[in-house]
């Protein structure tokens, strides 16, 4: 018994533990997180069922003599027990999703509005209602500078391949597909720099296909627009 | 011209040749073929093993340079390639192949002749596919999912990608005669007595997966097909450019790939439902309830393909969020059975048994982690990150092994007259329990962090050096346990025979014949009375008719 | 009527059917004309070999054992040698080369839209013959039967192996 109480601990604590994830800093990511840490609590009991109903199995029912056991076949009332609770457990899941989901994709009216392309292998940040360009290259991660605690908007489009706009502190992906236009929104809500990175596999250089996001202050980001200061050097080569 | 006893002219009889590489170039015998499947399989598996060796050792630090960036992308895309569809598919054909003609009484499949040729053309795919190497502009290197324009011309040029779009084709022909053929004999061949409601639970599976590759490969096939007119012969099919969408793959590729994965692992479930009633020495609790899991979740999987396109911000999220949540509960149903089958039972450990239990705590952590993408918030976070990667090594690379590893214990001695060693066998179920859990648990809590897949390099300022360190080690030491298998088998096949007919005490219809069966797999049949045969034989609720009564007469003209 | 006829037959009435209400649908010629030669056609060769084997077996003459037949019920009593009926045997084929010939074609003739045509050709070949092989295979046995006797199926393994091949001490 106590080997096995052992065997639970080696599997579960660091499950536990391993499962959360780092704090996000946008308010969809918030939202995420949220769902996630509800996911987890449930997973961790469903494992902790099955786990704990195997390894008392496997102590309690060892062979001991030549005796057959009681050979059932089955029980409807378990069967009708084990696919209402699981099913009560995944809808409930799912309406966590939804409401979830509500915040992650709502559509709030904001002022700033960027056009991402991405391309074989960096990325291009177009800010829409100025002439402000940031492009990245082989040797130069491009900046995408954006103010705190307000809606930005992001027209994500590809030149050539299908890549992937991930923001990890953002909780948020989103696919670059040639031919179409993808829109969605980040309200950052913290300062800082945050890693980003190309999240679909393009080809060679996918690995280095980094970019950041600098959220600054409404002044600071202000200034950068005016001046173009305070992010990547502009019209930087390819 | 002689006669057989039936009074039917005798054409070639007893004229084949005999021995070697001829016997079987020409053998149309399930059971060869099914070897032949099986460790065919096994080479792809370890070669493909070794990619992944080599892939960990580049991850094992942030920017190692291990191998160049255009071999590191063919590594992984073979790897991943090469173990779903030249590994995982086949060596379930393969137990297929041997065991459901036995499990159900037949002499053979209904198309012997066909069957061989399905093993032929996976063959001769998997070498096509394999060949990409040798070739000036290497193997393809898009991925195993080959997302256009990547995949196509433009991107990537060099014959490596046409041959392995093509030798998937020819393995996708292959399966689908297979699954024809398995399909056919099922409904077709069993012996007098053995009704669907008694067929055992491994048979099942393999009936349902070969129903799955029915519906799912001629989408995968028209996909490639689309990709191979866009690559050589100027159709525009996801071409943006021209009119033609990169979205069309993916929605054809999944709609195939998702169903895949239960293709996958059916059989696997069916092994487990056949190992562990024996080792506890009671019937599967739930038995109907099994084979109507097997039909939800085959419903369910054709309906929840986009979940792999969530983030593409093209597809409706609340339906195929809500199947893939749906989708849980009958794959839960198993797992509930398979405990409360065990419970009140009497277990033996065998590491047939140990790879069982290993097998549903492995496959129920990766499973939970399904349930967690199938919400698009969180699948947004952790899609095409090491999160998920970690969720499908879990139940592709871990429970699935685990489940063939069962059946490898289980299956051996039916299938050459010797037992593998125990004592080898459980030193490596132990090491290998440790070093995958080592090796792809890890990967989780990467994925949570912000790792992505599919790259050579990383930035050493992320905090994922320590687990990525810690992943390689766990990969080497799954390496010396797939060794130890390996070595097992190689010593273990040397051995005199000497397994007996039923040396677990099993259930079903294979443990009546000898070990291994004869050509034409039965010299006797008892009555079937139900879903046990063996075991009524055993406990003498049935006895075997002797030679000459009976519905089937075995010895007179049968092979 | 024969089972090749009624086959034919049936694939001709779609085509009839279909064109006819295709036409009333779309009036489009191309589509229409299409579909009614799909009618006509096999419509000709099913009733040329129903008539090239009138009088072969009287009671399939009879009106309803013919639409029986159209219908695809089967038989009322299978045909088949008549000593294998009794014996409720099953019939395994002998080993046979043309799966492995087959497969080798098939795979080299797709290998050459590939690396080009002349191995389309030559892999075509190759399966081609392999077809006419199997199918040689598949009609001999149905004429003689496919027997494989127990008796004289090589229990004993070739010299220095067992039966799965693997080398004996």
């Amino acid at each position: 018994m106590k080997r096995a109480v052992r065997q639970v601990a080696l599997i579960a604590l660091p499950l536990l533990i391993a499962g959360c994830a780092p704090a996000a800093v946008t308010t969809e990511g918030r939202a995420t997180h949220d769902a996630y840490n509800i996911f987890l609590i449930a997973a961790a009991v469903v494992f902790g069922v099955v786990t704990i109903w195997l390894l008392w199995s496997v102590v309690a029912y060892r062979r001991r003599n030549d005796e057959l056991p009681t050979q059932i076949e089955g029980s409807n009332k378990l069967e009708l027990l084990w696919t209402a609770i699981p099913l009560a457990l995944v809808l409930f899941l799912f309406v966590i999703t939804v409401r979830t989901q509500h915040t992650v994709l709502s559509d709030p009216p904001s002022r700033v509005t960027i056009d991402v392309i991405a391309f074989q292998w960096s990325w291009q940040f177009d800010y829409e209602g100025s002439d402000l360009q940031v492009v990245g290259g082989p040797n130069n991660v491009p900046e995408m500078v954006v103010p705190v605690g307000v809606p930005i908007h992001i027209k994500l489009r590809s030149a050539d391949v299908v890549h992937s706009f991930y923001v990890p502190r953002a909780l948020f992906k989103r696919q670059a597909i040639p031919g179409t236009t993808n829109e969605f929104d980040m309200n950052f809500q913290r300062v800082g720099l945050y890693h980003g990175q190309c999240a679909q596999f393009c080809g060679l250089s996918h690995a280095d296909m980094l970019f950041r996001v600098k959220v600054v202050s409404q002044d600071q980001f202000d200034r950068f627009l005016t001046s173009g200061r305070g992010g990547a050097p502009t019209g930087g080569g390819t | 011209m002689a006669t057989t006893e039936l009074g039917v002219p005798e054409v070639e009889a007893g004229g084949h040749p005999r021995g070697g590489l001829v016997e079987w170039m020409t053998t149309v015998d399930h059971k060869k073929i099914g070897i032949l499947y099986i460790f065919t399989s096994l080479a792809i598996f370890l070669l493909a093993g070794i990619f992944a060796l080599v892939v960990r050792a580049e991850l094992a630090r942030p920017a190692l340079g291990v191998v160049s960036e255009g071999g590191y992308n063919e590594l992984f895309t073979m790897h991943g390639t090469m173990m779903i569809f030249l590994f995982a598919n086949q060596v379930s054909t393969g137990l297929a192949n041997y065991f459901v003609p036995l499990q159900i009484g037949a002499a053979d499949v209904a198309f012997p002749r066909l069957n061989a040729m399905s093993y032929w053309l996976y063959l001769f795919g998997s070498l096509m596919v394999l060949s990409g190497f040798l070739t000036a502009g290497g193997a393809a290197s898009a991925g195993w999912t080959g997302y256009p324009p990547l995949s196509d011309s433009q991107f990537l040029q060099g014959r490596g990608m046409d041959l392995w779009t093509m030798g998937l084709a020819i393995v996708g022909i292959a399966s689908i005669a297979g699954a024809l053929n398995l399909v056919v004999t099922i409904f077709n061949s069993r012996v007098p007595g053995m009704t669907m409601f008694r067929l055992p639970l491994f048979t099942w599976g393999v009936l349902v997966t070969q129903l799955m590759i029915l519906f799912a490969f001629p989408p995968l096939t028209a996909a490639l097909a689309m990709l191979f007119l866009d690559r050589n012969f100027g159709a525009t099919f996801f071409n943006p450019a021209v009119g033609g969408s990169p979205l069309l793959w993916q929605h054809v590729f999944w709609f195939f790939g998702h169903p895949e994965v239960y293709i996958v692992i059916f059989p696997a479930f069916g092994i487990i439902s056949e190992v562990i009633p024996v080792f506890a020495r009671k019937p599967i609790f739930g038995y109907r309830s099994m084979v109507f899991a097997f039909f939800a979740i085959f419903s369910l999987s054709f309906g929840v393909w986009a979940h792999h396109m969530f983030t593409t911000g093209q597809v409706y999220l609340p339906w195929f969020s809500l199947m893939s949540f749906l989708i849980a509960v009958p794959t839960g149903i198993k797992v509930w059975n398979w405990l409360a089958t065990m419970w009140r039972g009497s277990i033996t450990f065998t590491t047939s048994m140990l790879y069982a239990l290993g097998f549903i705590l492995v496959f129920v952590i990766g499973g939970i982690t399904g349930v967690f993408v199938a919400s698009p918030p969180i699948d947004f976070a952790v899609n095409d990150t090491y999160y998920v990667v970690a969720h499908f090594h879990y139940v592709m690379g871990m429970a699935l092994l685990f489940a063939l590893l069962a059946g490898a214990f289980f299956w051996f001695p039916k299938m050459t007259g010797r037992f593998l060693s125990e004592r080898l066998g459980k030193i490596g179920f132990w090491t290998l329990f440790v070093a995958v859990n080592l090796t792809f648990f890890p990967m989780y809590l990467l994925g949570l962090r912000g790792m992505p897949r599919r790259i050579a390099r990383y930035q050493p300022d992320l905090g994922w050096n320590g687990l990525n360190a810690l992943s390689t080690l766990g990969s080497f030491l799954v390496g010396v346990a797939l060794l130890l298998f390996v070595w097992n088998v190689w010593r273990s096949l040397r051995k005199p025979r000497t397994a007996p007919d039923d040396p677990w005490g099993g259930n079903s219809l294979e443990w009546v014949t000898t070990s291994p069966p004869p050509h034409h797999n039965f010299h006797q049949m008892p009555q079937i009375i139900s879903g046990r045969p063996a075991f009524d034989l055993r406990t003498g609720a049935v006895r075997v008719a002797p030679s000459g009564e009976g519905p089937f007469d075995y010895r007179r003209g049968q092979t | 009527m024969s089972d090749d006829a009624a086959l034919l037959l049936r694939v001709s009435v779609f085509g009839l059917v279909a064109g006819t209400v295709y036409w009333f649908l779309s009036y489009e010629p191309l589509g229409t004309v299409a579909l009614l030669l799909l009618g006509v056609g096999p419509g000709f060769a099913g009733l040329f070999i129903m008539w090239h084997r009138r009088g072969e077996d009287r009671r399939t003459g009879s009106l309803p054992e013919t639409l029986r037949v159209f219908a695809g019920l089967p038989k009322e009593d299978p045909p088949g040698p008549r000593s294998l009926e009794s014996q409720d045997v099953a019939v395994l084929p002998l080993p046979s080369i043309w799966p492995f010939a087959a497969s080798l074609g098939l795979a080299v003739a797709l290998s050459g839209f590939i690396f080009g045509l002349w191995l389309v050709i030559l892999g075509l070949g190759v399966a081609l013959y392999s077809g006419w092989g199997w199918i040689a295979a598949v009609m001999r046995e149905n004429r003689y039967g496919r027997v494989q006797p127990v008796d004289q199926v090589a229990e004993e393994p070739a010299a220095g192996r067992d039966e799965t091949g693997a080398r004996r001490r």
